[in-house]
């Protein structure tokens, strides 16, 4: 049976994990760590497909006018308390996260008018505007009605219906997979260095991302690891605060992505499957737009584009990031090929709160940052519409601009991608390439492109191992 | 006695202001922090009126006084978990790191500085300064994966890191206690040496005591009392949260807790942990002012 060993004894999957998951009831966590958890937990109404088009999950969806969506369950699922989940779970799941006034989540659902339950199997939702996108939102973890009346601290003791369920958090969390009793342990190891120590020592079973290539390359010498890798799909990008100096050209901002060797960063240090990008959304993506071609590497251009903006030689601009070391790494390496294009890129490496908290007032030149699990087109509109300079959205770089407005009202996905990488409001950089490495007590592990934990269902200890 | 821990009143105050102002200089707020970047203006209004964040200046701060009073650090922003749960999970961890610590640090440190003051200008000597200095140039960053790699890996005598065993404790208590143990060897070695050359020394060698009585009776309690100050102050060092060492070997201790919360910028639970370290450090600084005290009858009258 997976999971026990030669004398019958069972032990956990020790997945060491690069920051534990801070809050797992689904209406609050934000965290990478926490979603990747909860979606092992808990259910939701709305899954997708590889190619990101929404499909049923718990329910299937039709909606009946502008403003109403039916919500039909379809899967007979039962929560880990042993109380069948129903249409009044969804409703008191989605009500109780609009009644919440400490939730980063509820803002996204404030259109909800109103929820109501015609059987046990179907929810109905009224909307006060017209939204159609409204089914690729509903993503949130269903969580037991009779629980929320208690005001049960699903944080701490997450209760759900989805294939794992909690078996102790103390120290660490252990979950217990549902099919057949396979436990594993998340442990948090910050240190890429102890990760990968762990896991060659066996104190770790699993780890996946979060390390430098190096250690990737190293990892794939050992006799006794698996490396696995695949595509990602969180999309890297340079932000360009656009009412900065200069920045508001497009042709200095044309500049930078010539200046940049995006090709040789990949091919150098970054792990396989790595690709270059150039929309938020990856090409698989029903959105996305593979006939948009990279900007290529000509630093003799990018002078020119910039001498022709009457940008005086070499241009001074400010990169901020976080103080991760790889971030550092490619802020380097970024200002050693802006060096040739006569770009003197200055690194400002801050610490995370302080660095996210500049990016958000618009406190930058230029960033680096990563989206991560972004599923549906209407990121282009949080991102770029003249209407979503924050806080009412993502238009972090304060880009304003009409024609993409109308694309954008008109979701011509292939015109606003093509509008985006002309005028170029954010540089794309890459999809970095994602990869899970395990010793070989386990198998059938594989990453996911955006990163997330869904290889746990299928993972096995390997029985010629153990 | 009263009296001594009274003039402690105004640096706890003052710790306590600054930790409160830190709350306010940082850029950004827990409402940001909680809500995100999507959300309207009405809903961080009522957010801001609930956590209390509308009133004045001088309202919060004797809010959160009164609380802190009572015991009460509030709940961490992300978990909602009370905060002085989460401290007592942690203070223990980091206070029995830093006693092993020190007694690792002591062990070493006070023999080999001994050993080498007698031996000065000898090969021995020579050996343990050059040793000493080296251990003492090494980060615990660069210390502590080596230690990792040979005595978990290679070896496999130690877990790598965790808190899963009795011995998981005995590589970070290294890491940090031979950084400790090189400046202790350097200041016994100085300080012993100073004694050495003092007239009550001859006096005692004149009267034909053994050079073992001259040792132990007459030189080391005067040569160890410069460590006693060393000792406290590293002590204070690592009460405050071996942060890397806590970090690296994940040692879920008061450091660990302190960097976690500023890079997740829980601001309640990184004012508490600068509190309770800020607290420890003007205590053991007091405690050992007492003991030097109650070692050296001259600075008594001070």
């Amino acid at each position: 049976m997976a999971g026990c060993q030669p004398d019958g004894s069972s032990r956990s999957l020790i997945f060491a994990v690069a920051q534990a998951p801070v809050n797992l009831d689904p209406r609050f966590a934000t965290d990478a760590a926490s979603e990747r958890i909860n979606r092992l937990i808990y259910q939701r109404l709305v899954e997708f497909d590889a190619s990101s088009h929404e499909v049923p999950g718990l329910a299937t969806w039709q909606m009946l006018d502008a403003l109403h969506y039916r919500f039909q369950l379809t899967q007979s699922a039962v929560f880990h308390d042993g109380k069948s989940l129903t249409a009044a779970d969804v409703k008191a799941t989605y009500e109780s996260l609009l009644q919440l006034k400490n939730s980063p989540h509820t803002a996204e659902f404030r259109h909800i008018e109103h929820i109501s339950t015609p059987d046990a199997k179907t929810i109905d939702f009224a909307l006060s505007h017209p939204d159609p996108h409204f089914a690729a939102r509903l993503m949130v973890g269903i969580l037991p009605a009779h629980l929320i009346a208690n005001g049960h601290d699903f944080g701490h003791q997450p209760v759900g219906s989805g294939p794992f369920k909690l078996d102790h958090w103390q120290a660490e969390l252990q979950l217990k997979r549902l099919s057949d009793g396979l436990t594993v342990r998340f442990e948090e190891v910050k240190d890429p260095n102890v990760r990968v120590l762990k896991l060659k020592r066996g104190e770790a079973d699993l780890i996946q991302g979060d390390l430098p290539p190096e250690l990737v390359k190293y990892l794939q010498k050992q006799s006794n690891v698996t490396v696995n890798t695949g595509i990602g799909a969180n999309y890297s990008y340079l932000g360009l605060n656009v009412q900065a100096d200069f920045l508001r050209d497009v042709r200095v901002r044309r500049a930078i992505a010539h200046a940049i060797d995006t090709r040789a960063i990949i091919d150098k240090v970054m792990v396989s499957h790595s690709r270059q990008a150039n929309a938020i959304l990856p090409p698989e993506h029903y959105a996305g737009n593979a006939a948009l071609e990279p900007y290529a590497y000509q630093p003799a251009l990018a002078r020119q584009l910039l001498q022709s903006a009457g940008v005086k030689l070499p241009l001074t601009l400010i990169y901020k990031t976080s103080t991760d070391p790889q971030r550092v790494r490619l802020a380097t390496i970024l200002q050693a090929q802006m060096q040739e294009a006569g770009i003197d890129l200055q690194i400002k490496s801050l610490d995370w709160g302080t660095f996210f908290a500049d990016v958000q007032k618009g406190n930058f030149q230029i960033y680096g940052l990563t989206w991560v699990g972004i599923k549906t087109p209407e990121i282009y509109s949080k991102v770029f519409a003249s209407s979503s300079l924050p806080p009412q959205g993502f238009n972090r770089g304060r880009y304003q601009d009409p024609v993409l407005d109308q694309l954008l009202r008109k979701e011509d996905w292939p015109a606003v991608t093509s509008r985006l990488h002309s005028e170029l409001p954010v540089i794309p950089l890459w999809y970095e390439g994602q990869f899970a490495a395990y010793r070989n007590t386990i198998v059938s592990y594989r990453p996911m492109p955006d990163g997330n934990w869904d290889g746990l269902t299928k993972v096995v200890f390997n029985p010629a191992a153990n | 006695m009263i009296k001594r821990f009274a003039t402690l009143l105004p640096v706890v105050f003052g710790v306590l202001c600054l930790t409160f102002a830190l709350l306010h200089l940082v850029p950004g707020d827990p409402v940001d922090v909680m809500l995100g970047e999507s959300a309207s203006a009405a809903d961080r209004t009522a957010l801001k009126a609930q956590l209390g964040l509308d009133q004045p200046l001088l309202v919060q701060f004797g809010q959160y006084v009164m609380h802190l009073l009572q015991g009460d650090f509030g709940a961490s922003i992300h978990t909602q978990t009370p905060i002085s749960q989460l401290l007592w999970q942690a203070y223990p961890a980091t206070l029995l790191l830093a006693i092993v610590a020190l007694a690792i640090g002591l062990s070493i440190g006070v023999p080999l500085g001994i050993w080498s003051a007698l031996k000065a200008g000898h090969w021995q000597d020579v050996l343990i300064t050059m040793l000493s200095i080296r251990l003492a140039a090494m980060p615990a960053f660069w210390l502590g994966p080596v230690l990792m790699l040979v005595f978990a890996v290679w070896l496999g005598w130690f877990p790598v890191s965790g808190m899963t065993s009795h011995v998981a404790i005995v590589l970070p208590a290294l890491t940090l206690g031979l950084g400790l143990s090189a400046i202790l060897t350097r200041m016994t070695r100085t300080s012993l040496l100073e004694v050495l050359n003092e007239d009550y020394i001859r006096t005692a060698r004149a009267k034909g005591l053994s050079e073992r009585q001259v040792l132990l009776k007459h030189a080391l309690r005067a040569a160890l009392l410069p460590l006693v100050t060393i000792v406290g102050l590293q002590m204070g060092s690592l009460l405050a949260g071996a942060v890397i060492t806590e970090t690296i070997f994940s040692w879920n201790g008061i450091g660990r807790l302190l960097v976690d919360s500023i890079e997740k910028r829980d601001y309640p639970v990184t004012q508490a942990c600068v509190l309770v370290v800020a607290f420890s450090y003007v205590l053991i600084n007091q405690a050992t002012d007492m003991v030097y005290r109650w070692l050296d009858p001259r600075t008594r009258a001070a």
